[in-house]
């Protein structure tokens, strides 16, 4: 068996004197073609051979049987097709006459492709619009980017969004370009057999070995946020995770864990700390903890004292993003309150310290390095004994 | 584009004139050759564009189909439209003569 080689085409596949060039030069290399993929081209290794290749058009998707024996009996043999570009070739020694002697007429050949590319350009062009309304939706919708970017959520679609907008690209490209060549033809300019192919041909490599990489690694993401996450119920004794704890904050040896309201999978919901992990935001905690004093009563007397706490940590790749990413969790987590409720603070020991304070709800922003972390805190203690547990856990992820 | 009856392209013409006597592919290609005095020699690739076309138009249409080979013929419409172009040509080559009485006056 003579040796395959497969590789990739120099420029699109709508290049047609550019492609119709590269298989000569291969040809007097010793490669001969075989098969054409959307993105490949598949060689046969032998005999270096002075061939000419042409690329016909044909208006339906298949070439008909007719027209391979027509052009067979000239002296053109078939090689291959892909969709309805098909290939000729026939030695440069035999000298017969080009497949096609009238551009003018060419030209004709190209008007259902030309169709179909307008079409094609059209409905990638509706698509991308699309794309980027949801996807701006995600990022600006509720006015957190950062948050977004944070957590990881967006990072696929806004890569896919990419790729598919490269792809509007080139599909425009591809109908501008089949348009100028019809137009070129019917002015009697013939297609150049001898078109320089290798100007296109490192940019296209280097293209499509960026997409491979970054489109072939954001589809591995979203599996790896699957499997590095994951949830537990909090232990009630303390834990060597950045976590702030109800029973820190509430220095009260009553307290006792309150009944949960939530199971699933074996996880008490209302006492519980998920790990995440994204490229922006390698560790990332979220937890709640939720706790009763028996025999004490909330001021209002809505019934019994129930403290809780709702945690959420970050240590971020890019400790520059901390400030935004304070920023949007407040925009996120602000509910009712308006700005004026946050309230920045200072202190020696932390970046940026925002506070807000509501006799039994008290909520700290604070950042360290590459550290961010929030508290949401319903109960009687202190804030100042809630800053001091975040400095006490902060220290954990700060480097 | 439909034939509109304008002026036709030099290989509509010829391929019209050549099947004047029915014939397929190859053989219409030499007859092509042949009609033009050796002076059109038309590529297959143009010699189907063209065919698929006029057939499409009905300028021309198919006189046998055995599945392998297909022979084509002129048809009544097509036959008009041709002789309607030669008829302009020829107007065209009369209106030229100016030239020649031209050259003669020379």
């Amino acid at each position: 068996m003579n040796k395959k080689v497969r590789k990739l085409r120099p420029s699109d596949y709508w290049r047609i004197g550019e492609h119709e060039s590269w298989f000569q030069d291969m040809a007097a290399k010793g490669l001969h073609l075989k098969k054409m993929g959307m993105y490949f081209a598949h060689f046969v290794k032998g005999k270096p051979q002075k061939m000419r290749y042409r690329i016909d058009v044909s208006l339906k998707k298949k070439m008909t049987p007719e027209q391979i024996e027509m052009y067979a009996d000239s002296g053109w043999d078939y090689v291959t097709g892909y969709q309805r570009f098909h290939v000729f070739s026939s030695p440069v020694e035999l000298e017969v006459p080009e497949l096609h002697t009238d551009p003018a007429e060419q030209s004709f050949t190209l008007k259902e492709l030309d169709k179909k590319l307008v079409f094609n350009a059209g409905m990638v062009a509706v698509a991308i619009i699309l794309m980027i309304g949801m996807l701006s939706a995600i990022w600006f919708l509720d006015g957190t980017p950062t948050f977004v970017l944070v957590e990881g959520m967006a990072i696929q679609q806004t890569i896919i969004t990419i790729f598919i907008g490269y792809l509007a690209y080139i599909s425009l490209q591809a109908a501008i370009s089949i348009r100028a060549l019809r137009k070129d033809l019917t002015a009697g300019k013939p297609i150049d057999h001898h078109a320089p192919w290798k100007r296109h041909y490192q940019l296209n490599s280097m293209i499509a070995l960026v997409f491979t990489i970054v489109v072939g690694s954001s589809a591995i993401l979203p599996f790896a946020q699957l499997v590095k996450g994951e949830t537990k119920t909090l232990p009630e004794s303390s834990l060597d995770l950045p976590i702030v704890r109800l029973a820190d904050i509430e220095q009260n040896l009553a307290l006792v864990r309150g009944e949960s309201s939530y199971m699933r999978d074996g996880v008490d919901w209302d006492n519980r700390y998920t790990y995440n992990w994204s490229p922006l935001a390698p560790i990332q905690y979220e937890s709640d903890e939720n706790g009763v004093v028996p025999g004490k009563m909330w001021g209002d007397g809505s019934g019994e004292y129930s403290p809780s706490i709702y945690t959420r940590v970050y240590q971020l790749s890019i400790p520059a993003m901390a400030d935004n990413l304070i920023a949007d969790l407040i925009k996120r987590y602000r509910y009712e309150y308006s700005d004026d409720d946050f309230v920045e603070s200072k202190h020696s020991d932390l970046d940026l310290l925002i506070v807000h304070d509501e006799d039994d709800f008290k909520e700290v922003f604070a950042s360290k390095g590459k550290a961010v972390i929030y508290v949401r805190y319903y109960g009687y203690a202190d804030i100042n004994s809630v800053i001091e547990n975040i400095l006490d856990k902060i220290k954990l992820i700060t480097e | 584009m439909a034939y509109n009856g304008g002026p036709m392209t030099e290989a509509m013409y010829y391929v019209l004139l050549a099947l004047m006597h029915p014939s397929h592919g190859y053989q219409l290609m030499h007859a092509i050759t042949e009609v033009s005095n050796g002076r059109l020699k038309m590529g297959p690739g143009t010699l189907y564009g063209v065919l698929s076309r006029m057939q499409k138009d009905g300028l021309i249409s198919l006189a046998e189909d055995d599945g392998r080979r297909k022979t084509y013929q002129i048809t009544s419409e097509g036959e008009q439209a041709l002789r309607t172009e030669y008829s302009r040509l020829k107007s065209l080559i009369q209106d030229g003569s100016i030239l020649e009485v031209g050259d003669k006056n020379e």
